[in-house]
């Protein structure tokens, strides 16, 4: 099988930087190159760095190595084994809860991955257990509902069906439940802490390892799911005691509740790569994660991860890590950044609010970068109608794009039917695509000019204005956003 | 310029002879192959990554590739794999640093799986990088050793 080519041709010099900027960029907030990556190894090296390493392997192990379980897993145990001695991984350790993938962009470069999980498939290989994935770059029911939009979707995504196809073999397969944020209650991929598993996607990494305790490196997307299948993982990083301690202490003294996604942006840029000890917030989030403040970690943490390459923070008395060992997480030597008053204003004054290439005005509020909870789509459909209402509006000035699970969505229409048909009378569509996607997407997104309340969205891409929320339900209310926001 | 010869650790091993492409910049896979991977550019892999001054425009395809390490998306190893179907890819990615875990991911699985192999060496030094220069002779062998001049 292969890709069809597409054959758009575009100046993406001009273009480069302005879409498709990734995770950990390597610049800080001025600007200055940095280097990350100082937490790999599982443990101190000892003796020659530069010697040949081989994991000790069990003989059920060697014998797949050996072939004895098929041409296909063979190579997938030596991928797996391979990446692994790049990391004088201690051993492969077995997998439990469900993977989650990051596999999602159905788009020719990714044939080569697609053509060897294909003959995977062929082979009756199938993922230790059913698996989440990420959304789909699109919607063609709720968003892209028309020839413009679809045209570039159907070149630039030509084998998405092909991806999706190995998804549903390997043992994904439930489109309602694609979401970024597959460890919400309602998608349900949420193992117990210590669990050691092999997830993609920096946000789901970033949440995992640090809100649920779950012990996964941040893997390359394709190797999560050759771990998927082997149901194993080579032992080091984030995954080993040693890989998750802290080298650095974030102590907020704000005089208010941060705005937790300038904090995890600021974060990012400071750590790039290591584990953060967050002290100063716990008096804003409560005693342990919950559905009440697990949007704020979400927020925080997936800005960590795309300002830097964050794949875990501790949060003093509140994330499973913290409250077990507490400051002893921290290493001898470890740094401190202070983020006060002060540093929040420096940060958010590094957020462009001046798009000249882009509409006078916001066209379109996107919420849900990661995806939103249950929790946020019923707070920013109460938020908005209310505000309508109060002004004596039928209409906001602004459509609103939520993002969510389908079954995130479904639970509001079940439980707040009423609601969501003043929602949808207040243009507020639900949609399970992913933002960074749909705000980045050549050929249709330069017309746009959205406003968000997502660092993420905001850290991969320039032209979209970040604002704190009650500012963002003004300007979804008014079209205009307020002065100073 | 006299020949000065570093060792590294050979984690996709080859011998190779070429000119270098050198870059004190941490290589951002998934942005520089933008114009590949959205653009439909099959011909040539000029650098998208408008941050690394070194690369941004030149022509990444072919190349004998020395940098710090990889840094950017989890999508850059399948990025990798994606320009190297393409006849696009490096010939050789020289780490002067620890490989990161993302971009080898993809060179190990295009190794195994299509046995298609981009020489990788990692751990070359810091000195190795403030040795070689774009344009310079580089000799890679199997061992790990890089003789460059």
């Amino acid at each position: 099988m292969s890709g069809t080519s597409t054959k758009r041709k575009t100046d993406l010099l001009d273009y480069a930087g302005k879409i498709g900027h990734s995770d950990m960029g390597a610049t800080d907030a001025d600007g200055n190159h940095k280097l990350g990556f100082s937490d790999r190894s599982s443990k101190p090296k000892k003796g020659d760095p530069l010697a040949p390493y081989q994991m000790p392997l069990t003989q059920e192990e060697q014998d797949i190595m050996d072939g004895k379980q098929g041409e296909e897993l063979a190579k997938v145990m030596k991928i797996v084994v391979a990446h692994g001695n790049a990391f004088n991984a201690e051993k492969l350790v077995d997998l439990g809860g469900a993977p989650h993938s990051s596999l999602f962009t159905g788009q020719d470069y990714l044939m080569p991955i697609i053509d060897m999980f294909q003959k995977c498939a062929d082979a009756g290989l199938k993922a230790y257990a059913p698996y989440t994935v990420n959304p789909r770059c699109y919607d063609v029911y709720n968003v892209n509902n028309n020839a413009k939009d679809l045209k570039v979707i159907y070149e630039l995504y030509a084998v998405q069906r092909e991806l999706d196809w190995v998804h549903v073999q390997l043992g994904a397969p439930d489109l309602n439940l694609r979401s970024c944020a597959c460890y919400v209650d309602e998608v349900g991929n949420r193992p117990p802490p210590g669990t050691y598993v092999a997830w993609a996607e920096s946000s789901a990494v970033n949440y995992g390892n640090s809100a649920l305790g779950l012990r996964t490196n941040r893997n390359a997307s394709g190797m999560e799911l050759l771990c998927a299948l082997l149901g194993k993982a080579p032992l080091f990083g984030l995954m080993t005691d040693e890989g998750r301690m802290s080298t650095w202490l974030v102590d907020v003294k704000t005089t208010k509740e941060p705005d937790w996604g300038v904090l995890g942006t600021a974060i990012g840029l400071k750590v790039v790569d290591a584990n953060p000890f967050i002290t100063g917030i716990d008096k804003y989030l409560g005693t342990e994660v919950s559905n009440d403040n697990m949007h704020l970690l979400k927020k925080m943490g997936s800005a960590t991860a795309s300002s830097g390459a964050v794949g875990l923070y501790h949060v003093e008395n509140i994330t499973p890590d913290a409250k077990e060992k507490g400051r002893n997480l921290l290493k001898e030597g470890y740094q401190t950044y202070v983020f006060d008053d002060k540093e929040q204003a420096r940060v958010l004054a590094t957020y462009p609010t001046d798009f000249p290439d882009r509409p006078k005005d916001p066209t379109v509020a996107i919420i849900g970068c990661p995806h939103n909870t249950y929790k946020e789509i019923l707070d920013w459909g109460t938020w908005v109608t209310e505000a309508i209402e109060k002004k004596g509006l039928e209409k906001p000035a602004i459509p609103t794009r939520l993002l969510c699970a389908n079954v995130v969505r479904d639970r509001l229409v079940k439980e707040h039917p009423e609601l969501v048909g003043k929602m949808t009378a207040a243009d507020m569509r639900f949609s399970n695509m992913c933002s960074l996607s749909y705000v980045g997407m050549k050929d249709f997104s330069e017309d746009m000019f959205a406003v968000t309340n997502s660092a993420k969205t905001r850290n991969y891409y320039g032209f979209a204005q970040y604002l704190k929320d009650e500012p963002l339900i003004e300007t979804i209310v008014s079209g205009k956003i307020p002065e100073g926001a | 310029m006299a020949k000065k010869t570093f060792k590294g650790r050979p984690l996709i091993p080859g011998n190779l002879e070429g000119k270098a492409l050198a870059s004190k910049h941490p290589f951002n896979v998934s942005a520089s192959y933008m114009e590949n991977l959205f653009g439909g550019n099959t011909k040539t892999a000029p650098c998208t990554d408008v941050v690394n001054k070194e690369w941004a425009g030149k022509n990444l395809a072919g190349q004998i590739l020395c940098f710090p390490t990889g840094v950017g998306s989890t999508m850059g190893g399948a990025s990798l794999m994606g320009v190297g179907s393409m006849g696009l890819g490096p010939k050789a990615m020289l780490y002067a640093q620890h490989v990161d875990s993302v971009s080898v991911a993809g060179l190990i699985i295009d190794n195994v799986w299509n046995e298609h192999n981009v020489i990788t060496i990692d751990q070359l030094g810091d000195e190795f990088l403030n040795t070689v220069k774009s344009g310079d002779p580089i000799s890679i062998h199997e061992d790990g050793t890089v003789e460059v001049g």
